[in-house]
């Protein structure tokens, strides 16, 4: 009753190797490949859009390099670094 | 008939907007039952018809992981809103309709607002709204908000709808992939059983097979509850493992998958790019090496115009003021109640009537900064600073807004998203030294640090910067810890703001400012003058009147003696003078007696003066340690003691408590040279000198002046902002310990190390 909100099948997030969207510089485009991190960090990002297979394209970063901006379904949406870091992308162009 | 209206949407996508052009003016604003979102409710005419209109908070969706989230929802849920108004971002479909698929589940009669077309055109969007109408299963109504352009349409629409409700519901329904409609169907055949309110059972359906928490505690005490929730707990297992994913997740991914399927067939995109403007603004706005030094630029011109325009109206406000005492004090016979009207009222609220220009111009060039869009670049250039004390980087705008003034600083903070936050930088504002700190500082350092005062003052503020990020990572670790979201921000594109949103942003706040700092300054200034009046019957030690008198006789006296002296000085040489070509009266010895004469009896009578000025200062002072104030600091003077303070920094400490700047006038009061004093005043300067502070106390009492809380009002900010005494009382315990802390470390260490000595 009480294992409702835990995913039960481990999920191949916890890699780390492979690219992340911290990763690509400004100008460049990736499809989201993975989101990791809390259930609420993942399902707050998918309610924003960021869901699996959405194409993305980083804008450009703060000046301090921190957050960054990114474009999704046509809107700017801007995250910082170490949330970047836990969504796994592949470079397209 | 009177029909309640549900406005819903995504945050920023125009709610407010489609809301003002609705209500006009007939809106009142106030918080949300036990949580301080802002509720905002009004009502329009449309014919014959009466419309409740309430503004929810903007949202992403309804899952309740926020407080915004959890209002919408259970006035949705609750309240049952006769039609439920959906505002889209119509240049940003995609995630606007997120929301749109769980208020279609949700069953109450919605009508779908495009707004933002205007911007949507420039993007090269061409929506086709009819086809979106019957794919969504409600009327599409296409406006402008900013223009009120098809405002009159949604209102037919919101009519036609209110009064079809009866006959039939909603009769599409968001589809989901087989394998997914699959189990909200074996949820749904056994939630159906069950006969409940409105006929939700589809979403209740959907929720359980999202996992939502609040659905199954409902759903539990049902009759087949359990029966239900065994089946909810298999489909979720089935849907994971299908889909390798949460079953939350996939249900979200379905339904953007639904919306994108919905929109390949009414949208057609010929993409120029939308935000190019804004990409090349940017490119300065934000640029790597221009951006800090730009926005730097701004502050610094924020506070420029704020107080340079301000000044003005400030002055004529300030002379009002002093009229209408000159006015009243005429007037009225002079007995406790022209004083209670003139001093305490009149003074009182005239002191915080004169920042009213100030606030206002704050609140303006604040609202440009939002409408234009410059404010969520404000976070973003911010945010690597404010990540560091736990913040978000819009929380860096209420921070410089408190070098102002910390009431509107305060209440800026709503600007920021997580209650978490608001309460963690609305925590932390009251160190920054506020505009009504300086008189104070210039005062004190004035007295005791005259070669280096503007270090001193300088000082001060870098201390109430470091007390702000040390406190601001305190509570962040420990009271405040954890409840922090994830950080998104979004950036929408740069408008030329309108005057019509201007006026309203920059009234709403301004007004509040009126209206309850107004109610609290009138009662803290009663009672600081009550405490400064009463009691009336005073014995003092000593005959003021009658030594006045023999100083007055005394100098007379004296003055009389000289006269007499230089009448005979001048008969003398009169009788020895022999002269013919110059008259007596223009000889170089009669001038010269002259001369003596006049400079003689200047001094006597200002030596008259200072001793009669220097009886009214010891009189005064008597008079204000006996009246209640007095005894209050004289109360409160063991307590300090250990601070090195007397009472007379006691009485100075609880008068700035109602407002900071009545300190230097209370020291004006203290060294009886009257409350007109400003902080360059000799009087009080000497006074302070020669009342047996020493500079290293001197230090000690700025530093507690720095960092105990500001002032009344900005106690008033701070529990309407969080909301609960708990946080308004903990600021005040926590920073006047801190302070106390501090001015003792400062004193203990500085007597030890024989500091400024
Ligand atoms: N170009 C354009 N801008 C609009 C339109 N409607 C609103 N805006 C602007 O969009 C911005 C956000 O509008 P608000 O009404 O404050 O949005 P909201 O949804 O109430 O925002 P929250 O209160 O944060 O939820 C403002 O700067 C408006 O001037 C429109 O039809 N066209």
């Amino acid at each position: 009753m009480l294992n409702f909100k835990k995913p039960r099948h481990r999920l191949s997030t916890e890699s780390t190797d492979g690219l992340r969207l911290s990763d690509l510089k400004p100008g460049e485009k990736g499809r989201i490949t993975e989101i990791g991190g809390s259930e609420q960090f993942r399902q707050r990002l998918i309610e924003l859009g960021l869901t699996k297979d959405a194409e993305i394209w980083i804008d450009k970063y703060a000046p301090l390099r921190d957050p960054l901006e990114l474009i999704v379904r046509g809107y700017h949406l801007s995250l910082r670094g170490m949330d970047a870091q836990k969504i796994a992308v592949e470079r397209i162009n | 008939m009177n029909f309640k209206i549900a406005i819903a949407g995504n945050p920023n996508c125009g709610k407010t907007t489609i809301f003002n052009g609705l209500t006009g003016a007939r809106q009142h604003v106030g918080n949300w039952p036990g949580v301080t979102v802002e509720r905002k409710s009004g009502h329009y005419k449309f014919s014959d018809n009466k419309f409740d209109v309430i503004d929810l908070p903007g949202t992403y969706s309804l899952a309740a992981f926020s407080a915004e989230e959890a209002i919408a929802r259970q006035h949705l849920l609750d309240d049952e809103p006769d039609v439920v108004v959906d505002v889209i971002d119509a240049s940003n479909l995609d995630r606007n309709l997120f929301l749109t698929t769980q208020l279609i589940e949700l069953g109450r009669p919605l009508v779908i607002v495009l707004n933002m077309m205007d911007m949507a055109e420039e993007k090269g969007l061409d929506i086709d709204a009819d086809t979106l109408a019957t794919l969504l299963g409600a009327p599409v109504v296409p406006v402008v908000g900013r223009t009120g352009e098809g405002l009159d349409l949604l209102k037919e629409k919101i009519l036609r709808v209110a009064t079809e409700k009866s006959q039939k519901t909603r009769s599409i329904d968001v589809i989901y992939p087989r394998d997914i409609e699959t189990e909200i169907e074996r949820i749904n055949s056994l939630v159906k059983a069950n006969n409940i309110s409105n006929r939700r059972h589809r979403w209740t359906s959907v929720k359980l097979l999202e996992s939502d928490k609040q659905t199954r505690d409902e759903v539990r005490d049902l009759d087949n509850g359990s029966q239900i929730l065994d089946q909810t707990n298999e489909s979720v297992d089935r849907i994971e493992r299908l889909f390798k994913d949460t079953s939350r997740a996939v249900i979200s991914h379905a339904r953007y998958g639904f919306i994108q399927g919905a929109l390949r067939e009414c949208v057609s995109e010929n993409l120029n790019d939308p935000t190019d403007y804004s990409r090349q603004i940017d490119r300065v706005l934000t640029n790597r090496w221009l951006g800090l030094p730009i926005f730097a630029f701004l502050m610094w011109l924020m506070f420029k115009l704020t107080y340079d325009l301000g000044s003005f109206p400030m002055e004529w406000i300030d002379m009002g003021v002093v009229g209408l005492m000159n006015f009243f004090s005429t007037l009225l016979p002079d007995t406790m109640f022209a004083s209670l009207i003139v001093d305490g009222i009149i003074g009182g609220v005239g002191a915080i009537a004169v920042f009213l220009p100030n606030i206002f111009i704050l609140f303006f060039i604040i609202a440009i900064l939002e409408d234009s869009g410059y404010m969520a670049r404000v976070a973003f250039i911010m945010d690597r600073v404010m990540h560091n004390i736990g913040l978000h980087g819009k929380a860096f705008i209420p921070m410089v807004m408190g070098f102002g003034c910390n009431v509107p600083a305060i209440m800026g903070t709503r600007i920021l998203e997580s209650r978490r936050d608001r309460i963690l930088t609305v925590l932390i504002n009251p160190f920054m030294s506020c505009s009504a700190r300086l008189p104070v500082y210039i005062l004190v350092a004035g007295a005791f640090f005259p070669d280096h005062a503007a270090t001193v003052i300088f000082s001060m503020y870098i201390l109430g910067i470091v007390a702000a990020i040390a406190t601001g990572k305190l509570f962040s670790k420990t009271i405040l810890k954890g409840m922090s979201k994830p950080f998104v921000l979004e950036l929408p594109p740069y408008q030329r703001p309108t005057g019509r949103s201007l006026a309203i942003h920059t009234w709403e706040r301004g007004y509040l400012f009126i209206q309850k700092m107004g109610s609290v300054i009138l009662v803290g200034s009663i009672l600081v003058w009550a405490l400064g009046y009463f009691p009336r019957e005073i014995n003092l030690e000593r005959d003021y009147a009658g030594e006045g008198k023999a100083i007055t006789q005394n100098y007379s006296i004296q003055q009389q003696d000289l006269t007499l002296k230089y009448d005979a000085s001048v008969e003398l040489s009169r009788s020895n003078y022999h002269s013919q070509m110059i008259a007596f009266e223009n000889s170089a010895s009669f001038l010269f007696l002259r001369s003596q004469y006049d400079s003689l009896r200047t001094h006597i009578s200002s030596q008259e003066k200072s001793e009669l000025f220097l009886l009214k200062q010891t009189e005064l002072g008597e008079i204000t340690s006996k009246r209640w104030i007095g005894r209050l600091g004289k109360v409160f003077e063991p307590l300090i003691a250990p601070l090195g303070f007397t009472w007379r920094e006691g009485v100075a400490l609880i008068t700035g408590f109602v407002a900071k700047e009545i300190v230097v006038s209370t020291y004006g009061v203290l060294f009886g040279v009257g409350e007109d004093v400003d902080e360059e005043n000799q009087g009080v300067i000497s006074g302070l000198r020669s009342s047996g502070m020493t500079p290293l106390v001197a230090l000690s009492f700025l530093v507690f002046t720095l960092l105990y809380t500001p002032c009344l009002a900005t106690v008033a900010a701070i529990k309407r902002e969080t909301g609960t005494w708990t946080y308004t009382l903990f600021s005040i315990f926590y920073s006047v310990s801190l302070a106390y802390g501090l001015a003792f470390m400062i004193g203990y260490f500085g007597r030890m190390y024989n500091w400024l000595s």
